[in-house]
């Protein structure tokens, strides 16, 4: 239990890592729901099941969604789609 | 921004970052819990309001301001959604995915539904409770626009009823906090009446009857919360 | 010790995507990876290896883990998420006048 304690703890920080420094904004809202999800495993290891379960059913179900459905409609810049301008 | 100024903000960043390392580890290990008021709810709180889930009887019980408080800020936050948003017309509906997932969702809604039904009322039985059952119905809503096309989602549960859901679900919340006042309590006091048992279904008060108020509430309010985002959908029309 | 370095490391990343990100969305996105940092390392703190919360009788069984930490972290998480499609419905309302998310074509409206 331990050494899945750590190894989630691991990739925590590489897919909150990967979150901010993808170019296209569609990738970074699937890393952000895949950080939700390894949020839940880490809350049910510190033995907390209310937390989880609602971590689960708003982070990973509902924020994803509501993410996604506002990318349909947004219009990024003038000269090209889903790129963030430096 | 140029590279010196990411540079600089690096650099900050890291001596915050020093900063909060070195203070967070004067904390101490293990506190003390022999005479705090966590000990006192562990030992006292199947007693005196009969749920078995401790987190259940602080959210509920001890601390049942704090969830109004909560409801409103939800409150809050839909109408601000649905004021900025609002149109006069329908949008154009979609035609939806495709027809395996059509059929299987056919299937599978009414157990999603019972599930959640489950949870919300056996919150003070096993882990659970109104929020996140609550949060469940209001994904039943959003697999209809996803899957079936928001016009399948309009006529069948309108907005008017989504409405009615969530500020009657509001006022029945603070109705059943008179209820406290109307029998010689507090306000939100738990009045221990239907009581059949420790473990059974029907005990711990008003817990079931709260839970259930804020689940109806919550599911409605992340629906009309989607419902008011999904404007532009795809260009193939269907007369509504 | 760790979970102290995990907390701070993950704070200063959404931090660092609030101040240098020139989209609207990855602020958001930031936003949100603050917040599940704190409420983890919350968690964390006031966990002393016991069982899960809930008992099967009126008997009293030592050594549960702390409840108040976990019912407030409950409130926490819907008020994040409501937060989070609320700034989100700002980003779409500015986007019809200005159609574009960077933070710096934002300032444009307010001469004359």
């Amino acid at each position: 239990m331990v050494i899945l304690k750590y190894l989630l703890l691991i990739f925590l920080i590489m897919t909150a890592f990967l979150a901010i420094n993808f170019k296209e904004v569609l990738v970074s809202i699937i890393f952000l729901s895949i950080f939700s999800i390894i949020l839940t495993t880490l809350y049910l290891i510190h033995n907390a099941p209310d937390v989880a379960l609602a971590e689960a059913v708003i982070g990973a179900g509902l924020n994803t969604a509501i993410f996604m459905s506002v990318i349909s409609q947004v219009r990024e810049g003038k000269n090209s789609i889903f790129r963030e301008d430096d | 921004m140029s590279r010196t100024k990411h540079v600089i903000t690096v650099i900050v960043l890291s001596l915050l970052g020093v900063t909060m390392l070195v203070a967070l580890n004067k904390i101490p290990n293990q506190f003390e819990y022999a005479n705090s008021i966590s000990q006192h709810i562990v030992n006292n709180a199947v007693k005196e309001t009969g749920s078995l889930n401790f987190v259940t009887a602080i959210l509920y019980d001890y601390r049942a301001y704090d969830s109004l408080g909560e409801s409103t800020i939800i409150f809050g936050a839909v109408s601000g959604i649905v004021l900025l948003l609002s149109r006069k017309t329908l949008p154009v509906s979609s035609h939806g995915l495709s027809f395996i997932v059509k059929r299987t969702f056919g299937m599978l809604t009414p157990f999603i539904f019972l599930f959640s039904i489950y949870i919300i009322t056996h919150g003070h039985l096993s882990p659970g409770g109104g929020f996140q059952g609550g949060v469940i119905l209001g994904a039943i809503s959003i697999i209809f626009s996803i899957v079936y096309g928001s016009e399948f989602d309009y006529k069948r549960y309108t907005p008017t009823t989504k409405t009615l859901l969530e500020t009657g679900g509001a006022l029945l919340f603070i109705g059943l906090g008179f209820l406290g006042i109307l029998f010689g309590g507090n306000f939100l006091m738990n009045m221990r009446f239907l009581n059949m048992g420790e473990g059974s279904l029907i005990s711990a008060g008003s817990i079931p009857f709260i839970n259930t108020v804020i689940g109806f509430k919550i599911g409605a309010g992340l629906a009309i919360i989607f419902y008011s985002m999904i404007q532009k959908t795809f260009k193939e029309g269907v007369d509504l | 010790m760790i979970n102290n370095f995990v907390f701070v490391a993950l704070f200063l990343l959404g931090f660092y995507a609030i101040l240098v990100k020139k989209n609207l969305i990855k602020m958001v996105i930031g936003l949100n990876i603050m917040e599940g940092a704190i409420f983890y390392w919350f968690i964390t703190l006031t966990d002393r290896g016991g069982t899960i919360p809930i008992v099967n009788s009126s008997q009293v069984v030592t050594n549960l883990n702390d409840p108040i930490p976990q019912a407030l972290i409950l409130t926490g998480i819907v008020i994040g998420a409501s937060t989070s499609s609320f700034l989100l419905t700002l980003i779409i309302e500015l986007n019809k006048f200005t159609s574009s998310t960077n933070p710096d074509q934002l300032g444009g409206m307010i001469e004359d």
